[in-house]
């Protein structure tokens, strides 16, 4: 993909190229089809996968091997659901609650109201819910709701859902309301729909959704992770299917493509990364209505084609307002939006990383990554160690809390050690996937802002070794990177502090100390499971009887999504902040490119991978080569700087430095 | 005099971190003339994305004139007691254990939640990780003036972190 040149993300200036997505798939079809041929009647009635738990699959290692698994993945979940209702209706995720989508309020009167009239229509419901058959002692009540799109949706226990669902048609203030059992990701597909779909073969769901795939598997790039939904309506697979054929089924197919789609992968990383662009050009589009759960399957879609569309204003996109953050080229020309006034800045605001527009270059890499730019320049970490006692707790920490806890606190905890956690559940995070249920943390989670009641706020502060074992062996195990070999994915700051307990009554008035905080990721490790967090862990060590003579005075954890470690690389190159007047911020030196923590001592680092660090940064400075030639030039001359200097400006003479061993701007 | 309970101390610590945290990040939004009065006079460290700052006033300075207006949401945050016997300085020197009352503590608050610069609600949100050393105001006790705060930093660790 070659961003450069104001062309489209992918290589296209012209409509050449884009003519050229559509004949690969052309000329590609048969070999797809005939690989579709060979796979499909393979691999049915294996094991079960209801589609509450919605199997996914696919697309890492060896292109025939993972088409294999995808189609056997979907065979699998067509057999399990065409097998058992039931695991139709169980819905979301093992959740204990029901989950029914409303429509039709935004037409009542109420949605006038301030809040668009959705807290009456939750007193209506509610209301409606008790009258009708309240023999069952509980009150009804929404447990849950929110709003997406033109849906309402609700949480409700299971024993009201049939309820709920026969209040479909109910008048709430002045208009009709449709009410429907809530899929998270196809907003209403159900068994009825797919079967509805396949009008002309055989009405079986499995079919249609093996046809479907037949479809996705055709349109699929997975080199150029492209796919080509454009002019659906030509597609003689689809139109032998019969899609088309009425408003209901055409409404509906989007949808049931999409959560086929989401089938094909096991794994939330996977299916992120197995797409990052999307053609739905040529489909008479007048709104994103029908297409709208494309939001969900890819929100990080970097590649937006909707080309010639019928989209006549920001209104007909408005669904999309929030989604696709990570939006970097979009493609609306020849829709009759592209000719508003506004267009291009509504889209800007829209999609703050958007970078073409019409394959128009909208905003230079450099403004995007400016936007990013924090008003306080990201320095390396502090690290103000004593004696490597920092260094070495933290070291023996991280590795300590994967494989052993109990050493770990027979080693460093005390009687008056104290540990709490809370969990951020809502962190803003780098991908907008869904983050693991936060279900092992959340009860022992101490976040003030929620945690009130006094009481409540003892029992989950955790003094002593032996009651923070007893809370640590209920939690997850896990799997931090290693400190040495990934430096980059950890941010560690260090400084000593004054006025610590003093364990042996020597020093009443206080000693002194470390306050260390680590910044990381982890995986956790949940049975075959696997989930990527981010965690704030703030230790203060004090002397004491443990190990090293030292004891861990305090230790409070954060936990949050996983926050990527992209915050803390410095900024490059490294520009002085922005200081008029006496300059109370000291920033440290850092030369341009170096990642970061690089030539700076960190836990882990041995001295002598930092000193020949520092060695490459100054030869890169006294050169202008980037850090890798300079370390090529070193290492080739056993780490002597007099001899590296030479050597290199022999090559410079000789013209045999090639122009990519220098920074740029250098030469 | 009988030791606290733990009722009374997780009361005290909980309620301190609680109100600081409530009343210093709105400062810092919209109210930063009076950022400095949240410092302790002796600072141990000021750390911003790494970069040291000597004190208080410093902050408020950086803040005044050098931060775009920023909106700050807290989402999350826990505190701890670290010395129930805080030596907090008094006219005629540090408080020896003894002297102490429920007050004399010192207090870590670990604050999560996100900040955006600037004025649109546009910009992205940031996520941050603040940690906090909170010593009592060696002169909140006394009865002059009414803005008189009763815990102080003596560090703190700001990092953006996502």
């Amino acid at each position: 993909m070659n961003m450069k040149g104001g062309k489209g993300p992918r290589g296209r200036s012209s409509g050449s190229t884009r003519g050229g997505i559509r004949k690969r798939g052309a000329t590609k079809r048969v070999d797809r089809d005939g690989d579709l041929a060979m796979d499909a009647g393979s691999a049915q009635g294996r094991g079960k996968k209801g589609r509450g738990d919605s199997s996914r699959s696919v697309a890492t290692g060896p292109r025939a091997q993972t088409r294999d698994r995808a189609l056997d993945a979907i065979q699998k979940a067509i057999t399990s659901n065409a097998d058992s209702q039931a695991n139709i209706r169980q819905g979301g995720r093992g959740s204990s609650l029901e989950q029914v989508s409303i429509r039709g309020w935004k037409q009542s009167k109420a949605a006038s109201n301030r809040d668009g009239g959705v807290e009456s229509l939750i007193a209506f419901l509610e209301k409606k819910l008790n009258t009708s058959d309240s023999k069952a002692g509980s009150r009804a009540k929404i447990t849950k709701s929110r709003v997406e799109g033109d849906a309402f949706i609700v949480s409700i226990r299971p024993e009201l859902l049939e309820r709920m669902l026969k209040m479909n048609g109910f008048s709430f203030a002045g208009a009709p309301l449709t009410i429907q059992l809530y899929d998270p990701s196809t907003n209403g597909m159900d068994q009825t729909m797919l079967s509805e779909m396949s009008q002309n073969g055989t009405p079986s769901a499995a079919d249609t959704k093996s046809k479907m795939t037949t479809i996705l598997r055709k349109r699929y790039y997975q080199q150029e992770k492209l796919l080509n939904l454009s002019k659906l309506g030509n597609d003689p697979d689809l139109l032998a299917m019969g899609i088309f054929n009425s408003t209901s089924t055409e409404s509906k197919f989007f949808p049931a493509l999409m959560k086929v789609w989401d089938m094909n992968f096991d794994n939330s990383t996977v299916r992120r990364e197995a797409v990052e662009s999307v053609s739905l050009a040529d489909n008479q589009l007048a709104n994103i209505a029908v297409i709208t759960t494309l939001a969900q399957t890819f929100p990080d879609l970097k590649n937006l084609d909707l080309s010639n569309n019928n989209f006549k204003d920001s209104q007909s996109l408005i669904g999309w307002r929030w989604k696709f953050r990570n939006l970097e080229f979009l493609d609306l020309t020849g829709t009759p939006y592209s000719a508003d006034p506004s267009f291009k800045d509504t889209m800007l605001k829209w999609y703050p990383k958007l970078r073409f527009l019409n394959n128009t270059e909208v905003r230079t890499a450099e403004e995007v990554a400016s936007q990013k730019k924090t008003p306080i320049p990201v320095q390396a970490p502090h690290f103000q160690d004593e004696s490597q006692i920092g260094e070495n707790f933290i070291k023996a920490f991280f590795a300590g809390y994967d494989s052993n806890r109990t050493d770990l606190l027979n080693g460093v905890y005390d009687g008056n050690s104290t540990f709490s956690l809370n969990v951020n559940t809502a962190a803003p995070r780098v991908l907008q996937t869904e983050t693991a249920s936060w279900d092992p943390y959340i009860k022992k989670s101490r976040n003030l802002l929620k945690i009130n009641h006094l009481p409540a706020r003892m029992s989950r502060s955790y003094v002593g070794a032996e009651k923070i074992r007893d809370l640590w062996n209920t939690l997850p195990q896990t799997r931090h990177p290693d400190i040495g070999a990934h430096p980059e994915e950890w941010l560690i700051e260090c400084f000593p502090i004054p006025g610590l307990p003093d364990p042996s009554g020597q020093s009443p008035t206080g000693v002194g100390g470390l306050l260390i905080m680590v910044h990381g990721k982890f995986e956790e490790i949940n049975g075959p499971k696997v989930e990527l967090r981010s965690f704030d862990r703030t230790f203060i060590l004090g002397p004491g009887g443990g190990m090293g003579g030292i004891r861990v005075i305090n230790d409070v954890l954060c936990l949050r999504a996983h926050g990527g470690h992209e915050a803390w690389k410095l900024e490059q190159p490294i520009v002085q902040p922005i200081q008029p007047g006496p300059p109370p911020v000291q920033p440290q030196t850092v030369p341009p490119a170096a990642p970061n923590g690089y030539g700076m001592p960190a836990p882990g680092k041995p001295d002598v991978q930092l000193q020949q660090e520092q060695l490459t940064m100054e030869i890169s400075a006294k050169t202008g080569m980037t850090l890798q030639y300079s370390e090529m030039a070193l290492s080739g001359n056993g780490w002597n700087m007099d001899a590296a200097l030479k050597n290199f400006e022999e090559l410079k003479a000789q013209g045999q430095l090639p122009p990519d061993a220098f920074l740029s701007g250098a030469v | 005099m009988a030791p606290p309970s733990e009722d009374a101390l997780t009361k005290v610590s909980t309620d301190a971190a609680t109100e600081f945290v409530q009343s210093f990040y709105p400062a810092l939004q919209s109210n930063r003339e009076t950022i400095s009065s949240f410092y302790n006079q002796t600072i141990c460290m000021i750390l911003f994305n790494g970069n040291v700052v000597a004190d208080g006033q410093a902050v408020q300075e950086i803040f005044v004139n050098q931060m775009p207006p920023a909106h700050y949401e807290i989402q999350s945050f826990d505190c701890q007691i670290i010395n129930q016997a805080y030596p907090t300085p008094t006219a005629t020197g540090l408080k020896a254990p003894n002297e102490t009352t429920l007050k004399d503590k010192s207090i870590l608050v670990l604050v999560s939640g996100y900040v955006q610069f600037g004025e649109s609600r546009d910009v992205p949100q940031r996520g941050f990780s603040e940690t906090f050393v909170l010593v009592p105001n060696p002169s909140a006790d006394g009865p002059k003036g009414k803005c008189k705060r009763e815990w102080l930093i003596e560090s703190q660790t700001f990092r953006l972190v996502v």
